[in-house]
């Protein structure tokens, strides 16, 4: 009796139970669609919509720094050098003789690009996270002035020119360079450069400063794409010239030439536009040089050779005799040195034909590279002493700077200030990600396509679905945690699968990494927060961005029409993530897409992850709805006028 | 009390165990310093009854493959080849623990056999009809080798599964070894020369592509191997002599060298450890080949290191651990028998400094078959870029016509590449320069999807026949 009664009350239980399930699945599908205005969806799991807590995300939570070095510069009697770490707001001097830290002194907002003045007695420091420029008394190594600049300054340059000493300074997300009076300082003017100014290189004669540029700006789509070398007058910051760089971009190290008058940019030449069926030959990119004559002649040569690439080019330094350069390539860990004199030349005697197809030709860079030069691990910034005797190399993921005899280009000493963060998996992983150690070739790495895990702004045609198919913008990894599922169809569930096997099998063509590199990795990427972060205290939005906001959320046109749920901007691009993290037909679809439907992406940063729209069709967010705009699916966007579009864009950009 | 002679017998149980695992670990884990892994052919060497083909005179009966190892001042001899009537063509594992070597029992086939360098009985691996020889190791578990019927051709196979064939040239395919980036370098006559050249698949048979020797090259190429300092060295034969010779990896088309070798026919090169090289020589008036070590690549610095007078020594192989080459992931769909090729532009092409150029060729005609009776699969109009794009059937040799509005042939290449299922090949044009990286630019071909001609792909058998 009592047996049947337990058994009796269980299966009623049970069937309570199953009930309150089915019911509860029911009514959530229904909440679903209701809120999210589409009939066609299934159950879909809370957390697409609810729970989630910026603050538990991983780019969110407190990370470890390291002393990695970014910026170099050494003191006008070589007897010291100055090193920016960035991680640990310091700047340290080290004493060249005795090969030691001698001082340091923290400088806060991520100190990264360095300049010294002639007489040595001022260091500029470009802070990247606090947009200013710090000038540093090098005798009592303490800050005295300091400058607001634009926004992510990575890189600072000293001139003298006719109007006085002068500073340039890269701002890599305001797009634009900073010219100041160095003493006191203060900002004289702010000239557009291209997209991501990065490297800047004043001429000997202080007429002109070279300003590198990361990205390509981008043009129609499927345009070849190409990078600015923007040339400054740095006397009143007048912009002298506009030369781009064909099919150029990732352009992050510049140096002139003394007596030759050269300007000398390492760049990756990308093939985008080429449907990637291999990688041999440089096939998806491969590193070269781009050299600016006085004259104004350009031309691109290869780094690479046919059977041994060398990943990533950064930094550049010119010896003081102008017969050698050194050049940095983070990926493969090695410094590749030029032969100038050979490489004037090989110009000499070719012809125009020759130059025009010299960036293609992977036999020729032996024509002029004089060696290649193992290093620790992601050398990107270096320097020559001032009596060109020693190179110095920032190893950056090995914490240390290292000494090397530019005769015989052994290793003379090297100043170790971390351990390299073995200890830490994001650091661990960062290596992963800056090595192309898992590429065929070592030809690339990640950070070849997603430099410092953001967007190279360009489109790719990936094979594995067809020559011609479907193809896809390059979206950044910045703030990617917490945005699954991941690849433009939402194919890939976790990071761990969008870097695996798949991966290794479509792009890097070698086995995948190996699972404990894999782990490191995939814990690098979710550690890195989305691209204009500034932490939660954010600055308040202005009166525009404020108008741009009430639009974004709105429910109801200006005619007081009600928008309907499913094309109201916040349901699919729901904060705090801006995403929902579901499939959406958004009218999108070309002509060879297999689907018309496409991960709803984060907007966080999408300011600055320009082109837009699944194949990066639209290079600005205006064009989305004022060009790829159809019939209002993505989003209803009719009603506005040209202010209000604005006005949303600068609350977007916001983000 | 009575627990504690109990826990010392475990105690003392535990200890043996783990001196015997370190033993047995410290037995396994090096691979033997200095030793050599030499094919030995006896000096007054038999003649195999009946047709002997290439291996047989290359390995007559009584070769055998030993390890040659010091012991203090003592050189000692192992023989890993035993009951074999035949045996050559050793080559050492990535871990240095073992070898693979072509082998040949009593009234049997060659076939690779592997063996552990420890003297045991050799373990038959392969059971190719017609026979199997020339392995050698893309990893420690997979390895790739020449068949000996009819047209050789490289097989890969994993531990003891069928092997799977990788190239599909009528001109054939010999003497395959491993890169380090993974692929697999061999030799192949060109289709329009008799010379041999060097070429290179990915492991999975995909992307060929021409290495070396540009027509320019020896009849026959044996053994080619990478050495540390990015050359290949090779043996390069004609009927009347044989030399060695290296080519730099940077400008294959374009340094190529002859080793600086004492007088005499060269039987084989190695690359060595601290950039050296391992050869066996047949010094003019000797009776016998010896081994020598190089240094510096320069007759001046060879050093004899090993002469068995009994015997002539016509390889040898160091014994040493190496890095593993590159793996591959393949992107083979065996359910598929097609692929797809895309030209950049069939108008691009390497022209000598001051030839007249070529008319525009309008469209190509895409051969299959072989290439004495290649038969037209059909023609594929070029877009105005001059690039196209075709779906061919995959495994079996493709060539292609490039062809003027009047139908004048303007280039030809004989049936001699093909793709592998599922691939999709890309090539810059019609006998285009060399190490060339594709210009940015998107071909028109890809704008619609690849021109299909309608022909069923016939089966190609590419499993162990």
């Amino acid at each position: 009796m009592k047996l049947r009664a337990v058994i009796s009350a269980g299966l009623a239980g049970c069937m309570v139970f199953a009930a309150l399930g089915i019911g509860a699945r029911s009514w959530a599908m229904a909440h679903v669609r209701r809120w999210s205005g589409r009939p066609e969806l299934g159950f879909v799991t809370c957390n697409h919509c609810h729970l989630q807590n910026l603050e538990k995300i991983a780019w969110a939570k407190p990370h470890p720094g390291h002393a990695s070095p970014a910026g170099l510069v050494a003191s006008p009697d070589g007897k010291k050098l100055y090193a920016a770490l960035d991680e640990l707001d310091e700047v340290v001097e080290i004493d060249v003789i005795a090969q030691k830290v001698a001082r340091k002194v923290r400088v806060e907002g991520a100190p990264f690009g360095l300049a010294i003045g002639d007489s040595g007695e001022r260091l500029f420091v470009a802070c990247r996270d606090k947009d200013r420029v710090v000038a540093i008394s090098t005798r009592e190594l303490r800050m005295v002035d300091q400058a607001e600049v634009g926004d992510g300054p990575v890189a600072i340059t000293f001139c003298k020119t006719a109007a006085g000493d002068r500073l340039v300074v890269a701002n890599s997300n305001s797009d634009n360079a900073s010219i100041l009076a160095a003493e006191p300082l203060k900002e004289i003017a702010r000239p557009r450069a291209g997209r991501e100014p990065y490297a800047v290189a004043p001429s000997p004669d202080g007429s002109s400063v070279f300003v590198a540029n990361r990205l390509a700006v981008p043009e129609t789509y499927l345009s070849v794409a190409e990078s600015e070398l923007t040339v400054i007058d740095p006397a009143g910051g007048r912009i002298k010239k506009r030369a781009l760089l064909h099919s150029a971009h990732l352009a992050e190290g510049a140096a002139v030439v003394p007596g030759r008058d050269w300007c000398l940019v390492p760049i990756i030449n990308v093939r985008n536009l080429v449907p990637i069926t291999q990688v041999a030959n440089g096939w998806v990119m491969s590193s070269g040089l781009a050299l600016q004559e006085a004259n104004g002649r350009l031309t691109q040569l290869p780094l690479d050779e046919a059977h041994a690439f060398f990943a990533d080019p950064s930094g550049i330094a010119v010896h003081p005799s102008g017969k050698i350069a050194a050049i940095a390539s983070g990926g493969s860990d090695t410094i590749t040195i030029l032969d100038l004199e050979r490489l004037a030349c090989w110009l000499g005697k070719s012809s125009g034909e020759d130059r025009a197809e010299a960036a293609q030709d992977l036999t020729l860079s032996p024509e002029y590279v004089l060696a290649r030069v193992p290093t620790g691990r992601n050398p990107r910034q270096l320097t020559f002493s001032p009596d060109g005797r020693i190179l110095f190399v920032a190893e950056r993921l090995d914490d240390s700077v290292a000494f090397l005899n530019t005769e015989t280009w052994q290793t003379l000493g090297r100043i170790r200030m971390g351990n390299g963060g073995l200890d830490d998996p994001i650091r661990r992983g960062e290596r992963v990600f800056t090595s192309a150690a898992h590429t065929f070739q070592r030809q690339f790495s990640c950070r070849s396509c997603h430099p410092d895990g953001a967007v190279d702004g360009l489109s790719y045609d990936f094979d594995g679905d067809g020559i011609g198919d479907n193809l896809v913008d390059n979206r950044s990894l910045k703030g990617v945690a917490g945005t699954e599922p991941l690849k433009w169809i939402g194919k890939n569930p976790t990071l761990e699968i969008q870097c695996g096997p798949r991966f290794a099998r479509v792009l890097m063509r070698t086995d995948p990494i190996p699972d404990p590199e894999l782990r490191d990795l995939t814990t690098f990427l979710r550690s890195q927060p989305p691209a204009n972060w500034k932490g939660p205290r954010r600055a308040p939005l202005t009166t525009a961005q404020e108008r741009g906001k009430a639009i974004f959320f709105a429910t109801k046109t200006s005619a007081g029409t009600p928008i309907p749920r499913g094309r109201q901007c916040h349901t699919c691009h729901r904060p705090p993530l801006f995403t929902n993290r579901l499939l959406a037909s958004v009218g999108s679809k070309g002509a060879r897409d297999s689907t018309d439907m496409f991960d709803t992406p984060h907007l966080l940063g999408v300011g600055l992850s320009a082109p837009y729209l699944h194949d990066g069709r639209a290079k600005t967010l205006e064009e989305l709805w004022t060009i790829y705009q159809t019939n209002d699916l993505h989003g209803v966007t009719s009603y506005m006028n040209k202010h209000q579009l604005n006005d949303m864009i600068e609350f977007l950009k916001t983000l | 009390m009575s627990s504690r002679p109990h826990l010392s017998r475990v105690g003392t149980a535990l200890c043996g165990t783990v001196l015997v695992i370190a033993f047995l670990g410290a037995c396994r884990e090096r691979p033997l310093e200095g030793a050599l892994v030499v094919t030995q052919a006896p000096a007054r060497g038999a003649r195999l009854a009946g047709k002997a083909d290439i291996l047989d005179r290359r390995y007559p009966p009584g070769s055998r493959v030993v390890l040659v190892s010091k012991v203090g001042a003592e050189t000692r001899s192992l023989v890993l080849s035993p009951g074999l009537l035949a045996a050559g063509g050793p080559v050492v594992s990535p871990d240095g623990q073992r070898i693979l070597f072509a082998g040949r029992g009593a009234s049997e086939d060659w076939q690779i056999y592997e063996a552990n360098l420890r003297g045991a009985k050799p373990r038959r691996i392969t059971s190719m009809k017609g026979g199997a020889a020339m392995p050698a190791f893309i990893n420690n578990r997979k390895i790739v080798f020449c068949s000996l019927e009819g047209t050789p051709d490289l097989y890969a196979q994993v531990d003891e599964e069928d092997p799977v064939r990788l190239t599909f040239r009528p001109q054939g395919a010999s003497d395959p070894a491993v890169l380090r980036d993974g692929r697999i370098l061999f030799a192949s006559k060109w289709s329009s020369s008799n010379a041999q050249g060097l070429f290179t698949i990915n492991n999975d048979g995909t992307e060929l592509t021409p290495f070396a020797l540009d027509r320019d090259g020896a009849a026959h190429v044996e053994r080619p191997r990478e050495s540390s300092n990015g050359r290949i060295l090779f043996v390069a034969r004609n009927d009347r002599e044989a030399w060695g010779e290296s080519v730099r990896l940077a400008r294959p088309f374009a340094t190529r060298e002859r080793l600086d070798l004492p007088p005499g026919s060269c039987v084989s090169i190695e690359p060595a450890e601290d950039d050296s090289i391992l050869a066996c020589l047949a010094p003019a008036g000797k009776s016998s080949s010896v081994i020598a070590r190089l240094k510096g690549g320069s007759a001046a610095q060879v050093a004899a290191t090993f002469d068995d007078p009994a015997w002539n020594e016509i390889e040898a192989v160091p014994v040493l651990a190496r890095t593993v080459p590159m793996g591959h992931i393949s992107a083979v769909l065996p359910g598929k028998r097609t692929g797809t090729i895309l030209c950049l532009d069939a108008n691009f092409t390497r022209r000598a400094a001051g030839a007249k150029a070529l008319p525009r060729a309008v469209r190509v005609r895409v051969l299959s078959g072989d290439a004495g009776r290649p038969q037209p699969l059909g023609e594929v109009p070029l877009q105005p870029d001059g690039s196209f794009m075709a779906e061919v059937p995959a495994d079996q040799p493709i060539g292609f016509e490039s062809l003027t509005a009047e139908g004048q042939v303007l280039q030809r290449i004989a049936p001699s590449i093909w793709v592998r299922p599922g691939e999709n090949r890309t090539c810059l044009g019609c006998h285009e320069p060399y190490n060339r990286s594709p210009r940015n630019l998107r071909p028109m071909a890809v704008t619609s999807p690849p021109h299909k001609f309608g022909v069923e792909p016939r089966q190609i058998a590419r499993g162990n026949p």
